[in-house]
């Protein structure tokens, strides 16, 4: 067998299971399960019987059986290990009562491959404590919630067992260990709340006490007995429970102050949920009955923690998704998705355990609770989308990762974010605040390391127990897989609600589509139908007057009027007609130099309208992008009401100018008119509306109309300011850019 | 039958007593002959063709029932007697569609419906004039 040196480097992969050496309070013989020769020996057997352990080695078992025999004759031990290797199970056997010197012992037998492991224990327990673990069993079991549940199966294993401690040690996600529950003789100190470090418990220690439920260390200062083996093969000694203990393990607890320790696995859904910790302040043996009633406990405590441990984790997923349905129920109802997401009694925030929760969507910036602050959010978003590779990204230690978090950690020193889209920059972000400032420690978690004699770094287990708090920072409550099975559920539902809008946005504008089409044919009918008899009404008049010279002047007038009426007819249906145009129109984008078109403008105006050359005055020009035929019809359209409008006035004036202002360049046209009375602003670009302060002159109500449908369609925008009888000014401005145009 | 000055495909019967009145008022030597729809246009360019009374100049309202005057108008194109003829489209829609169709499909011009019986007149007078003048000074 190969010597293992434990040093600080391998305390890790230490083979605890194969030491080689048992606990010296009782004694082992190992038997090959085929040739039923024995194996190994522990060394301490000729203290019970009359026999030395290295002479038994590589007999038959049944010189061991003969000796047994001469003790107690009851006995039969060949049968009594062919009827457990039937069964491939022991369970029904174990612990079988021997007298063993004239003293009672178990027999516990186990097997681990092909070796059957004979464990010899003594009886120290008189009286019978099935019953007693019974009444603990249903004493435990009253407990309410997990807290009081923990307390009294700490205090019933105290009881049954009798030491001067019974913690229960829970393992965190890290690994380290704290201190859940605890019952204990008054005189000591309570560990209740502290904190071990994960090595406290290496990992292959781990595994032997999830295949070992308990474990006893009966008494730290007792000289453990070689196993004598045949073979240099290690006899695994993983199911043994007199497996002598780690040196490390011994040193661990000396210095703690421990003589006895026993240990019950607590196990949930199939992993170690965490231990009840037994210690005793001087050497404390168990009787195997009395272990195995702490193990049943252990295991009754075990189911009870994993089903209250799963309905509280059930009643967090059915609160979570009661806030899923609401939000999805408002998402239906509600036309805006900000408001359904935060605006009801329930919010996003309600998908979590977080404590504030931010929802960017449509460039805006929506905080709910306790959050960090709009520009903090923001720059933390930018971030997030740089970094996010998957839709959804948590962390519960955010300063450590993105630096700047450091300064709004009492708010968000956790984050989960999820993607809504990336594209639009939109997503929704929880936030918690930092959560525990302070660990107590058990003693300073960092192993020290002693260098021995040699100068040669040894591993020595930690010697101070005092309490020792550390700061712990950046550091949130973890984001439980429940919150964030939660969260993606509602990024479904808001994502299907998305799009369910997006496809209602899309059939809405099919119809609008439609609408339109049948407008423009409407258009084009009128156009047809209506022109035509109205051409014929005025020739027929025409005629009228030409072919009876003799009519008198009042029906002359008459006549002369049908023809008037006729005109404006005929101007009314070109409007309209210009207006459809519009609409239908493929818009020819293209920068369009402005200075040149204007003057062309101001002077058709001034031809038409028979108006001086002071009256239109232009200023700046910049270059607008847009179409050229569109873009002259809106500033012959605004140019042309300006100048109609301040006709009236002895000096009338228009002036243009444009300027840059950002990402648009915006044209000003203003003039000294009769103005436009504010309170019907939003008619004035409606169809066919003329105010009331401008009968007498001629208008269609069409003009305005075509100049917002225009500046529309170049994704721009038309507004004007008025003061009634002293002028007008309106504006068009243009997006500067092609891209910024869709 | 006499030789038509002009031949005139149009629908609508006020528009047939515009256009007769007109006419006679620009010369009252001119010959106007009218078709009131495609049929009968058809009908009455198969009779030109046969008794060589191809007229002077062709008018085609564009919308007319069933046969439009498009189609009219390619019709006339294919055959070879009216090769030269002049066809001018006459209509009251001014969409440049259905400018560019004419001119594809063969016609001399586009004229947009006069509004107004002066108007008539004078358009009467400027088609005449150019369009007989054109044609003399072709042959």
């Amino acid at each position: 067998m190969t010597t293992f040196t434990v040093d600080l480097s391998n305390c890790d992969r230490e083979p605890i299971q194969i030491p080689g050496k048992i606990q010296p309070h009782g004694f082992v013989v190992a038997v090959d399960k085929k040739s039923m020769t024995i194996t190994a020996v522990s060394a301490n057997l000729h203290n019970w019987l009359p026999a030395d352990a290295a002479s038994m080695t590589g007999k038959p078992l049944s010189v061991f059986e003969h000796l047994l025999n001469e003790q107690d004759e009851n006995l039969s031990l060949g049968q009594l290990l062919q009827l457990g290797l039937q069964r491939q199970n022991f369970d029904a056997i174990n612990p079988h009562g021997i007298t063993v010197g004239g003293t009672s012992f178990y027999l516990i037998v186990s097997m681990h491959e092909d070796v059957v492991l004979l464990e010899f224990e003594p009886v120290s327990l008189d009286y019978d404590i099935q019953s007693s673990v019974g009444r603990s069993a249903s004493a435990m079991l009253g407990g309410k919630n997990l807290q009081t549940l923990l307390q009294s199966a700490a205090t019933e294993i105290k009881r049954i067992i009798g030491y001067d401690r019974v913690m229960i040690y829970k393992f965190l996600e890290d690994g380290h260990g704290e201190v859940v529950a605890e019952d204990k003789e008054d005189q000591l100190e309570p560990f209740f709340g502290l904190h071990y470090p994960a090595s406290d418990i290496p990992k292959q220690a781990r595994a032997l006490y999830k295949l070992n439920l308990t474990r006893l260390i009966a008494d730290v200062n007792a000289s453990d007995a070689a196993l004598l083996a045949v073979s240099s093969e290690p006899i695994d000694l993983t199911y043994s429970q007199l497996r002598a203990v780690s040196p490390i393990h011994i040193q661990y607890l000396k210095n703690m102050g421990v003589a006895s320790s026993f240990s019950i696995s607590l196990i949930t859904h199939g992993e170690l949920w965490g231990l009840v910790a037994c210690h005793n302040y001087s050497p404390k043996y168990i009787d195997y009955k009395a272990r195995e009633g702490s193990k049943l406990l252990g295991q009754i405590l075990s189911s009870a923690l994993e089903y209250r441990q799963d309905e509280e984790d059930a009643d967090k997923v059915a609160a979570f998704k009661e806030s899923t349905a609401f939000l999805s129920a408002h998402l239906t109802k509600d036309k805006n998705l900000i408001d359904a997401l935060t605006s009801h009694s329930r919010t996003l925030l309600d998908c979590t355990l977080a404590g504030g929760a931010a929802l960017l969507f449509e460039n805006t910036l929506t905080l709910i609770g306790q959050t960090p602050s709009e520009a903090e959010v923001t720059a933390l978003a930018a971030w997030l989308k740089q970094n996010m590779a998957d839709s959804i990204y948590h962390t519960h230690q955010l300063p450590e990762v993105f630096k700047s978090a450091a300064a709004y950690k009492d708010t968000a020193a956790g984050v989960l974010a999820c993607l809504i889209s990336r594209e639009l920059n939109e997503m929704m972000i929880w936030f918690k605040p930092e959560r525990i400032t302070q660990v107590q420690w058990a003693g300073n978690p960092e192993k020290p390391a002693e260098p021995d004699a040699d100068g040669v770094l040894q591993l020595s287990p930690r010697k101070s127990f005092d309490s020792w708090t550390q700061q712990v920072n950046n550091t949130s409550a973890r984001w439980t897989p429940e919150e964030i099975t939660s969260v993606l559920a509602l990024r479904e539902i808001v994502i299907a609600d998305i799009n369910n809008k997006a496809t209602a946005i899309r059939t809405l504008n099919e119809k609008l589509q439609a609408a339109y089409e049948e407008l423009d044919t409407f258009s084009y009918t009128i156009s047809h139908d209506l022109r035509t008899p109205i051409t014929s009404v005025r020739t027929y008049a025409e005629m009228l007057l030409k072919t009876n010279p003799q009519f008198d002047t009042s029906s002359k007038k008459m006549v002369e009027r049908i023809i008037a009426g006729t005109d404006k007819m005929n101007f009314l249906i070109r409007e309209v007609l210009n207006l459809s145009k519009v609409g239908r129109a493929e818009i020819d984008m293209a920068e369009v130099n402005m200075g040149p078109l204007l003057q062309e403008i101001a002077a058709e105006i001034r031809a038409a309208m028979k108006t001086g050359e002071q009256t239109i005055e232009i200023g700046n020009t910049p270059a607008l992008r847009g179409d050229r035929t569109m873009l002259s019809q809106v500033f012959s359209n605004i140019i042309g009401n300006g100048v109609k409008y301040s006709s009236k006035n002895p000096a009338p004036k228009v002036r243009v100018n444009g300027e840059i202002q950002g990402a648009e360049t915006i044209y000003s046209i203003s003039d000294n008119g009769i103005g436009i009375d504010i309170s019907y602003y939003e008619r004035v670009f409606e169809l066919f509306k003329r105010m009331d302060n401008v009968q007498d002159i001629d208008g269609t109500g069409v003009g305005l109309a075509i100049v917002k449908r225009i500046v529309e369609r170049h994704q721009g925008r038309v507004w004007f300011e008025s003061k009634l009888g002293s002028g007008t000014t309106f504006f068009v401005a243009f997006r500067n850019r092609q891209e910024d145009i869709q | 039958m006499k030789t038509p000055d002009i031949f005139y495909v149009e629908d609508d019967p006020d528009y047939v007593f515009f256009m007769e009145n007109a006419v006679q008022e620009v010369g009252d030597n001119l010959i106007l002959t009218v078709a009131a729809d495609g049929q009968e246009a058809i009908r009455s360019l198969r009779k030109f063709v046969e008794e060589h009374t191809i007229p002077k100049l062709i008018l085609l309202d564009l919308n007319l029932p069933n046969i439009s005057g498009l189609d009219i108008l390619r019709f006339i194109r294919e055959i070879p007697a009216m090769k030269t003829v002049p066809v001018l489209l006459f209509s009251t829609s001014d969409s440049p569609k259905d400018v560019r169709a004419s001119i594809e499909f063969g016609a001399n011009a586009y004229v947009t419906k006069p509004d107004g019986y002066d108007k008539l007149l004078q358009c009467v007078d400027s088609v005449q004039k150019f369009w007989f003048n054109h044609h003399l000074h072709v042959n």
